[in-house]
């Protein structure tokens, strides 16, 4: 079985990050560019767990779009990362509340893109449905979920990345992860 | 389990949590940094106008408001009727037999076809398909089945079941796929489900996994995994009961729910649920504290707490007086899902379903 990456959470990387978010606030794009490589997977897991994962993509740039017109007015640089996951979730927030126009035609699939998804069909409808479970828990487990097992972080990061203390994230994985196992359990019995 | 491998990836790898890593792969990001370098200086600029600009600026906007009144004007005279034209469709294949799509028949040589908006796709005695959308789920359509697309936007996927039988897969978010029936409006909350609908308009929804919220006139009902709900015409939808419920039970809890009963033989009915009531019917005596009078909520009540107490925070005077909070914080103990999940979407579904009989 193909072993998904984790990253590892250096401890100096956050004084870094310090460093990073004043410089990116003095107009240094650059730096921001470096926060956005650091934080982007944050950001999207958190979308991931609220929105339709079609709209993640573009949401994940608005969300950084935005960050950066507002970060003149943060105040403590060492909150970046909390500070950003509440930009995330409320921009996740207003995607339902605004107004929906109606989709437009998409393009018909060629016949390379059609076998393609017949081959890849049953890993997807796997991956869709195994998604579905994760999105129908609780809220503090959804994320620290999605943030582990999809965007490859590891608790410690998760925990440096979103300003949450060790012991809350280790505590919401393991009981998202109990009630996950729960979930895929009912989901097999009643497949089969 | 491996505790340190879920934490961070250390010690001996959990056999189930690779599997999931792998599966969700898919979706980790992988979009690389926007050239922020190149993104406009977005503070605001202050502009000085002076009279002349003033006076340029009046004219402009003239010009420019005529530019978009006839422009306005020739989009909506010309534009294709957006019910039937616009919209992404939804990939309709045929399973058995001939469905069909208006005049559009699906043979076996025909290929998949298309389920657009205001479109119906119509399967006979011997005919089944399935449509599916991307992100959104599958739906299995049975024999002898009318289901039309109703609306297709983002986050809102619209089908109206007139008659007949589908199965739903739904792997869209919670509350964005719905279901209209001739007597109750369906509103997925992240699950597989069988609905059904008979010639009458009475119908009946059955949840396999997640569940789903049942809802008309402001009557609504939660149907999780393992439960029934029967829906009636100008009635709406019913009390639900799980599946293994005894058949004194299902029969009481019906003639309860849809029955021409005298008030006495009502009490009779509600008796023999409160009696035959098992732990795992509490999902059914929760919804009737809900629906039944002033007079008989207390029997419910103390026949629900000795089945399921309630947690903290909710008590006997609350749920009498029908406290909302306190009511949904006594579902969400029974851990077939968050209420608040319903509490959030609801709203945007709440309008009657066009084909609602009266």
């Amino acid at each position: 079985m193909e072993r998904q990456a984790v990253t590892v959470w250096p401890v100096a990387e956050s004084r870094e990050d310090d460093s990073l978010v004043s410089a990116a606030r003095d107009g240094d794009r650059a730096a921001f560019g470096r926060l956005y490589g650091r934080y982007a997977r944050m950001v999207h897991g958190i979308l991931l767990a609220r929105v339709p994962p079609r709209e993640v993509d573009d949401l994940v740039q608005e969300v950084f779009l935005l960050a950066l017109r507002r970060l003149h007015a943060l105040r403590d640089v060492s909150r970046f990362g909390a500070w950003l996951g509440t930009i995330t979730r409320n921009r996740a927030n207003d995607y339902f509340r605004k107004a929906i126009p109606v989709e437009e035609a998409t393009e018909p699939v060629s016949e390379n893109q059609a076998e393609s998804r017949t081959t890849n069909h049953a890993a997807e409808l796997e991956a869709n449905v195994i998604l579905a479970l994760v999105r129908v828990l609780p809220e503090p487990h959804r994320e620290p979920l999605i943030l582990r097992l999809v965007e490859g972080m590891t608790g410690p990061e998760i925990a440096e990345r979103t300003g949450l203390t060790h012991g809350s994230v280790r505590v919401n994985l393991y009981r998202g992860m109990q009630l996950l196992r729960g979930k895929l359990a009912e989901t097999a019995r009643s497949a089969s | 389990m491996n505790d340190d491998y879920l934490w961070d990836g250390s010690g001996e790898p959990d056999p189930e949590v690779q599997k999931l890593e792998t599966a969700l792969g898919r979706y980790r990001h992988n979009q690389p940094a926007p050239a922020f370098d190149r993104v406009a200086e977005l503070r605001p600029v202050k502009v000085r106008m002076r009279f002349f600009n003033l006076r340029f600026s009046f004219q402009l906007a003239a010009v420019a408001a005529t530019v978009v009144i006839a422009a306005t004007l020739f989009y909506f005279l010309r534009r294709p009727n957006p019910s039937l034209d616009s919209g992404q469709s939804w990939d309709v294949a045929r399973l058995e037999g001939t469905p069909r799509i208006g005049w559009h028949s699906l043979g076996e040589k025909s290929g998949p076809g298309k389920l657009g908006i205001g479109q119906t796709l119509v399967t006979d005695s011997s005919s089944r398909a399935s449509i599916t959308l991307d992100e959104t789920g599958s739906v299995e359509v049975d024999a002898g089945s009318r289901l039309r697309m109703v609306t297709n936007g983002p986050g809102r996927k619209r089908l109206s079941l007139e008659r007949g039988t589908i199965h739903a897969v739904i792997w869209a978010p919670p509350g964005e796929f719905v279901v209209d029936t001739p007597s109750a409006v369906a509103v997925d909350l992240g699950c597989v489900y069988t609905l059904h609908v008979d010639d009458s308009g009475a119908g009946l929804l059955r949840t396999t996994m997640g569940w789903v919220g049942f809802k008309l006139n402001g009557q609504e009902s939660f149907i999780p995994a393992g439960a029934i709900c029967q829906t009636r015409p100008k009635i709406g939808p019913g009390t639900p009961y799980m599946e293994d419920a005894p058949a004194s039970f299902r029969d009481a809890l019906s003639r309860f729910d849809f029955g021409s009963t005298t008030p006495a033989e009502r009490n009779a009915l509600l008796g023999i649920l409160l009696v035959d009531a098992r732990k795992n019917d509490a999902l059914t005596l929760w919804h009737l504290l809900s629906r039944v009078s002033d007079a008989d909520r207390p029997g419910v009540y103390d026949r629900l707490a000795s089945l399921a107490p309630p947690p903290a925070g909710v008590s006997r005077e609350g749920i009498l007086r029908l406290d909302r909070p306190m009511l949904d914080a006594w579902w969400s103990s029974f851990g077939f899902g968050d209420i608040n999940l319903w509490r959030t979407y609801e709203g945007d579904w709440s309008q009657r379903p066009p084909n609602a009989r009266d």
